[in-house]
């Protein structure tokens, strides 16, 4: 088996859907010769030829738009925003258009589309390069929103995204790019959308995350075993619809949650889980849910490392939860 | 100063240029400009160009984490900065500006404490290099996402329209900025107000790696002034002279209520993207090095040497003293050490609001055990 970073596991996933279906085609910018800002299309185009990896004009509407109506009309698009940060001049097409065109139409047209965008911080970014905008994607009813963590997952849910039926954003965490690589089947293999992994099985405390901050979570799990305790570690992978089940189940039996992620803590994914699991668990739990999150703050460059959810920040929090 | 004559047709097949190749100055009308002033030209596009190769030194050495560099677009950028009425007018600028806010006068240890990220960033060191601003200067604080800034300056020339305070607002972008739709929306909504604003596109061809003909299908970018009522106005960006006079004309038409212009700048973009791009990947290195043959700089150097306003022990004079003033406030930027880490919660809104006192105090706990 191959081993890959995960913008070698998205290149490949790309490269086998583009093969195995000449409906599926890239658009975006600079996602031609210079094979993306951070190379996910790389050698692409020269494969497939310009008509099927599109350099688009500098314009993040035309490109979510034009998915919807390649989409519609029975292309397979997998649009690249460049940075997660410049979603927002598509955000029209993509929350008035692509979000609700099966609902509009009562089932008679889709958007069978994927988005895909880095997503962020820690890079040293700054304000537009290092956001973490999925909550705005989750409230907005029709689309499913990907967060990956690892080069496998990215791989089996870039291709189930792109042959699912409905609008797919796809995010990853530049920084993890090119942080670690692991053993990636070559053939063809999906994963399911909606469904978390379980990193690590444990008694005491279940610690939920997703994206990015899944680097520091395991981190803290590590450094909680090496102190004799026993945490449950859940990536959720799949922020919408999140895998409300094996939460559930974890938290049932560790009777503590806490939830972490590096987007804004107010009205976040976070907040939700955290929300459905003292709705739903409120005699079994032992403590309170708590949240460990990215501040309520525009993403500062200068505080780009203490923004974050440092280690310290998740074993704190933990610590109140254990010592409740 | 009212426009007394309008020297410069819109819609020209050909780029506006006054001064040719080999320096020599190819227009209908005498430039009138003393020598000092022209001199001044040189001395801005040379400090321009200094201070691009100051920050590649600064990316080199890992002092900084990003720049986006600006040379080739000196002679537009200083012609843009001296058709302004500093400190009067309003200049939304782009990332690769840093030349023009230099110009326009900008101190260096502010760009340079914007550069680091730094307590020196009279932003607080809240955005990545290349991103600078100045509220005494009336420049808006660049922000990253492309042509989001067009209707801004829209609407701050329509408040000086309306409180009628006779300023112009300068609205600059790159060629790629043209595709987004706040490009066309702003635009259209100052030429149906006859907002005094003028929007400048320093057109250097590229879009990070994406060609200008996989952008536009048209002809030039200032053609699509026709469309909004307003003219266009295409000029030789590597003209410091034609930038400076067109700029001039276009603000003072829009100062005189006479509405807003386009004006495109055609430039070369002698370095890559930025600092985290690779250019060699898409762009040849003929064509960049053909490119670089029509360095801005030389050219005016030409036209100044035919004036006798151009020697070169002047010019090495002017190099040190402007290499030594980069060096001054680089090492001054450098003393001002980070900034307060809490100041992350500052600014979000005038006053904080209990979620963010809280959010604060965790920091503040956090810092000091
Ligand atoms: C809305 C938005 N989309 C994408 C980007 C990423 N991006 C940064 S610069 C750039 C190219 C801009 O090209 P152009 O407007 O020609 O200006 P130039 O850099 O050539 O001066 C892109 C795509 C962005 N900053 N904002
Ligand atoms: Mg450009």
């Amino acid at each position: 088996m191959p081993t890959m970073t995960l913008i070698q596991a998205i290149n490949a996933a790309l490269d086998e859907e583009m093969k195995r279906d000449e409906r599926v085609m890239l658009l975006g910018e600079d996602v031609g010769k210079r094979g993306g800002v951070f190379l996910a299309t790389e050698g692409l185009q020269q494969k497939y030829g310009p008509d099927r990896v599109m350099d688009t004009p500098l314009s993040e509407a035309a490109i979510i738009g034009a998915a919807v109506g390649l989409a519609a009309h029975g292309m397979r698009p997998v649009a690249e925003i460049q940075f997660a940060d410049y979603v927002f001049p598509g955000i029209d097409q993509l929350f008035s258009q692509a979000a609700k065109l099966r609902y509009r139409s009562g089932g008679q047209f889709s958007a069978p589309m994927v988005v895909r965008m880095p997503t962020g911080g820690g890079v040293k970014g700054g304000h537009h390069h290092s956001q973490s905008p999925e909550a705005h994607f989750a409230h907005t009813a029709g689309l499913k929103v990907i967060v990956v963590s690892t080069p496998y997952d990215a791989k089996g849910l870039l291709k189930a995204a792109i042959r699912n039926d409905d609008p797919v954003v796809f995010m990853e965490p530049k920084r993890l790019y090119r942080a670690v690589k692991e053993e990636v089947p070559a053939d063809d293999f999906l994963l399911p959308i909606g469904k978390a992994a379980v990193r690590r099985e444990g008694r005491d405390i279940t610690l939920v995350s997703y994206g990015g901050p899944m680097v520091e979570t395991l981190k803290a799990a590590e450094e909680m075993v090496a102190a004799g305790l026993d945490p449950e570690v859940i990536d959720l992978r799949t922020v919408m619809p999140w895998d409300k089940e094996t939460v559930l189940a974890s938290v049932a039996k560790t009777g503590r949650l806490l939830m972490i992620s590096e987007a804004p803590r107010t009205a976040s994914i976070a907040s939700e889980v955290t929300a459905t699991v003292s709705e739903e668990l409120f005699d079994q739990l032992l403590a309170p849910p708590l949240r460990v999150s990215g501040f309520d703050t525009p993403y500062p460059l200068a505080q780009d490392k203490l923004y974050m959810p440092t280690v310290t920040r998740i074993l704190a929090a933990a610590k109140r939860l254990l010592d409740y | 100063m009212i426009q007394e004559k309008v020297r410069f047709q819109p819609f020209s097949s050909e780029p506006i240029r006054l001064i040719d190749e080999q320096g020599r100055w190819i227009a209908p009308f005498e430039h009138g400009l003393p020598p000092d002033r022209l001199q001044r030209f040189y001395r801005d596009m040379l400090a321009a160009r200094l201070l691009d190769e100051k920050l590649v030194i600064l990316i080199r050495t890992g002092k900084t984490s990003f720049i986006a560099p600006h040379a080739g677009h000196e002679a537009a950028q200083v012609g843009i900065a001296h058709a302004l009425r500093k400190g009067h007018d309003w200049l939304f600028p782009y990332y690769r500006d840093m030349g023009l806010v230099l110009a326009l006068g900008v101190p260096l240890v502010e760009i340079f404490g914007q550069t680091l990220g730094n307590a020196a960033d009279p932003a607080k060191g809240r955005q990545m290099p290349s991103h600078p601003g100045s509220k005494a200067l009336n420049v808006f604080t660049v922000c990253s996402a492309i042509a989001s800034h067009i209707p801004p300056a829209t609407g701050a020339a329509l408040s000086m329209k309306l409180r009628r305070t006779g300023q112009v607002a300068v609205c600059t972008f790159g060629d790629g900025a043209t595709s987004e739709g706040d490009w066309h929306a702003g635009i259209n909504f100052a030429a149906v107000q006859q907002a005094p604003a003028v929007f400048v596109c320093e057109n250097n061809r590229y879009a990070i790696s994406v060609n200008i003909s996989k952008q536009t299908a048209s002809e030039n970018i200032a053609i699509k002034a026709q469309a909004y009522g307003m003219p266009g106005y295409y000029v030789d960006g590597l003209d410091v002279l034609a930038s400076y006079f067109v700029m001039q004309e276009a603000i003072e038409r829009a100062r005189a209520g006479q509405g807003p212009s386009l004006v495109e700048l055609v430039v070369h973009r002698f370095g890559a993207h930025s600092s985290a791009d690779d250019d060699s990947r898409y762009r040849s290195r003929e064509e960049l090095a053909a490119e670089r043959q029509q360095d801005p700089l030389l050219r005016y150097q030409r036209f100044l040497e035919q004036q006798g306003l151009w020697d070169a022990r002047w010019a090495n004079e002017l190099r040190l003293e402007i290499s030594k003033a980069l060096e001054a406030a680089l090492q001054e930027a450098l003393q001002a050490g980070e900034p307060d880490p809490l100041e992350m919660f500052d600014d979000v809104y005038a006053a904080r609001p209990w979620h963010l006192e809280e959010q604060r105090r965790l920091v503040a706990e956090e810092l000091q055990s």
